[in-house]
């Protein structure tokens, strides 16, 4: 079992009336809310708590892409890990991921894959998403195109980093006379990939005919079960079982000394990123073309449609989050372990407006009492 | 809305896929080309024509009951599938109607093929890029949002029930659009300066409370298609041939049987 600390880095300071006048924080929500300084704390607090995290044990640490939000301060993800590359020396860097489609020049993220898998010693995870609903908005992309230029920039970045003469790449989306990257990446034939989705049909087929990892993200127990035996069964339709690492599950988890205290001091902080952070812009939650009608109809009619309206203690009991004392997250884990699978927990600690303080005794309690226990348990299996 | 008696569907096949198209009446032709939500419509409008008129009412492709048209991917591939329909259905020129998108995609094909259109009608057009006049991005709305601003009197709206088929078809319909006019945004840029090709007799109606597409726009069109008027239809939105459509087809007959009358 795998352990990544994965990071939003959300910008939490909100002004108090924010819910009177806005109906989300992202696409439009003024950038005259960030203010400058606070900003520039929030990325060293956040650099130095994903750098913490490696030397306290965990396996990855993992950093990824939005755009024109104060739901997560990324826009250039690559640009995190580059600053992580030198100041850490064991854990994978994770970028989860490049949102592919909505870039306009996908050469320009092979070529800094490329850079960053030297930079950081071979540890890098190369991780593709098709970005979230607004972020078509924020950068003036069809939805439509989401797919196709997905899987098309996708195959243009693999056939960059293992070409070893130059190509011409004419296709739908992209055209390039001379295709010739330098460096070529470090880890050969290439970093590995994951590919991070919320169920859609198309991405679970797609990343399991080409035996990427697949990291579910937030949804409720049953409906990540329903993603990763899909995901196992389209495996299985290419000939081969998927090994659990190939399966991977990112959710908040909040460590506290006792499970009253752990629900207590995660209320606000876990209710705010699903309350308020996960609102998209009337219309953006579901971008016309962004879904093909074979998935949408599924998730209708199966109703995986997801809401996030809820309270911490439904958020506990539908699976979407972990929160406790490390015996109680230990369990848990284990539990959901058992019942999805999966061979690598994204555990998003500081999580909405976690405080720092918070964060790092969250941190601190799940690497030393909750990671243990698994490494325990699954070395006499591996021996 | 499902067909009357008057018009029979068919489907046709077309270089990249099927259609599907309604065609009742008789008369000189006339091709009444859909907006974002008419597909598969015959509405009191099409039955108004009707009496004039040999309507072909086609759904455009990827929407309605039409087909994906993979290839299809930017809006010359319609006009020229437009120009095509024309020439399979054997009509060297004819009337064309459109509304809203279909009266963007109505002028570029008077703009493409000028002596193929004879008389042209265009209700609430998009389709011209006229920056200072935004069109509402009604992609970043929910579809009870997408109502009312299309809608003047949301009362008139078709019932939205809860219904999968129908939302997953009004998904496919809106992701068309899309497809088709993302980027750049509801418009050709170069449509504008084009329009002078247009030889057409023309009639541009704009909607009085059009909440989705500004005054601008078919004040425009009219200012730049040589023969042409504008005329507002007051107390309706955006989906003027829908929320009126007898009020519409009263200004729209006329027009065309005044041509009638003359020829």
């Amino acid at each position: 079992m795998k352990f990544n600390f994965f990071h939003l880095a959300p910008y939490p300071y909100l002004p108090e009336d924010w819910e009177d006048h806005h109906e989300t924080m992202s696409l439009d929500f003024p950038n005259g809310n960030f203010d400058p300084e606070v900003g520039h704390g929030l990325y060293h607090r956040y650099l130095d708590e994903l750098e913490y995290a490696e030397s306290v044990g965990f396996d990855g640490i993992a950093v990824n892409e939005h755009h024109q939000t104060a739901y997560g301060i990324m826009p250039s993800p690559n640009i995190m890990a580059a600053a992580l590359a030198r100041r850490t020396s064991k854990a994978k860097i994770m970028v989860l991921g490049n949102a592919i489609p909505i870039r306009g020049n996908p050469l320009r993220v092979a070529e800094e894959i490329a850079m960053l898998d030297h930079l950081t010693d071979g540890r890098l995870v190369s991780g593709f998403v098709r970005g979230i609903g607004w972020e078509y908005f924020a950068h003036s992309i069809s939805p439509t195109r989401s797919r196709s230029r997905f899987d098309e920039a996708h195959d243009l970045i693999i056939k960059a980093w293992t070409s070893t003469e130059p190509f011409q790449w004419i296709g739908e989306n992209y055209e390039y006379r001379y295709v010739n990257i330098w460096p070529r990446p470090l880890q050969q034939p290439h970093p590995p990939i994951v590919m991070a989705g919320a169920g859609s049909l198309e991405t679970m087929r797609w990343c399991a005919k080409h035996r990427h990892t697949f990291m579910a993200v937030i949804s409720r127990t049953e409906t990540i079960k329903a993603w990763f035996d899909g995901f196992r069964e389209y495996a299985a339709q290419e000939g081969y079982e998927p090994d659990p690492e190939q399966l991977g599950w990112v959710a908040p988890v909040y460590v506290g000394e006792t499970d009253k205290k752990a629900i207590e001091e995660a209320r606000g902080p876990i209710e705010w990123y699903f309350k308020k952070s996960l609102r998209q812009p009337p219309g953006a939650g579901l971008p016309p073309g962004y879904m093909s009608t074979e998935s949408l109809r599924t998730a209708l009619t199966k109703g995986r449609i997801p809401n996030f309206d809820l309270s911490i203690e439904e958020l506990i009991a539908g699976g979407y989050i972990i929160v406790g004392s490390p015996s109680t997250v230990a369990e848990r884990i284990h539990a959901l372990q058992e019942t999805l699978g999966f061979g690598q927990l994204g555990a998003n600690i500081p999580v909405g407006t976690v405080s720092q303080q918070q964060t790092r005794e969250s941190t601190d309690a799940f690497a030393k009492e909750v990671i243990p226990l698994f490494r325990e348990k699954t070395a006499p299996v591996a021996t | 809305m499902t067909p009357t008696t008057t018009a029979a569907e068919s489907r046709l096949a077309m270089p990249g896929g099927e259609i599907s198209l309604l065609r009742g009446g008789d008369g000189p032709p006339l091709l009444f080309l859909h907006g974002g939500g008419g597909a598969g419509a015959w509405s009191p409008l099409h039955e108004a024509l009707s009496r004039h008129f040999d309507v072909i009412a086609p759904d455009h492709p990827r929407m309605g009951r039409s087909d994906d048209f993979e290839s299809f991917g930017a809006i010359d591939d319609l006009v020229l599938h437009y120009d095509d329909l024309l020439d399979e259905l054997g009509i060297p020129s004819a009337t064309v109607v459109g509304a809203s998108f279909g009266a963007w995609l109505a002028a570029e094909l008077a703009v493409l093929a000028p002596a193929r259109v004879e008389q042209l009608v265009l209700m609430a057009p998009i389709g011209l890029r006229l920056p200072d006049h935004p069109v509402t991005d009604i992609f970043l709305m929910h579809p009870e949002q997408r109502v009312a601003a299309a809608f003047h009197d949301t009362s008139r709206a078709p019932a939205m029930d809860g219904d999968i088929d129908a939302f997953v078809q009004a998904y496919r319909d809106m992701s068309a659009i899309a497809h088709y006019a993302w980027k750049p945004f509801m418009s050709d840029p170069k449509l504008e300066g084009r329009l002078r090709r247009v030889r057409a007799r023309t009639l541009v109606v704009a909607a009085g409370e059009d909440r989705i597409v500004p005054r601008a726009h078919p004040e425009c069109y009219a200012e730049r298609i040589a023969d042409a008027r504008l005329v507002v239809v007051e107390d309706v939105g955006h989906a003027l041939d829908v929320e009126r459509p007898e009020a519409v087809a009263d200004v729209v007959v006329s027009f065309l049987s005044a041509e009638e009358a003359r020829s």
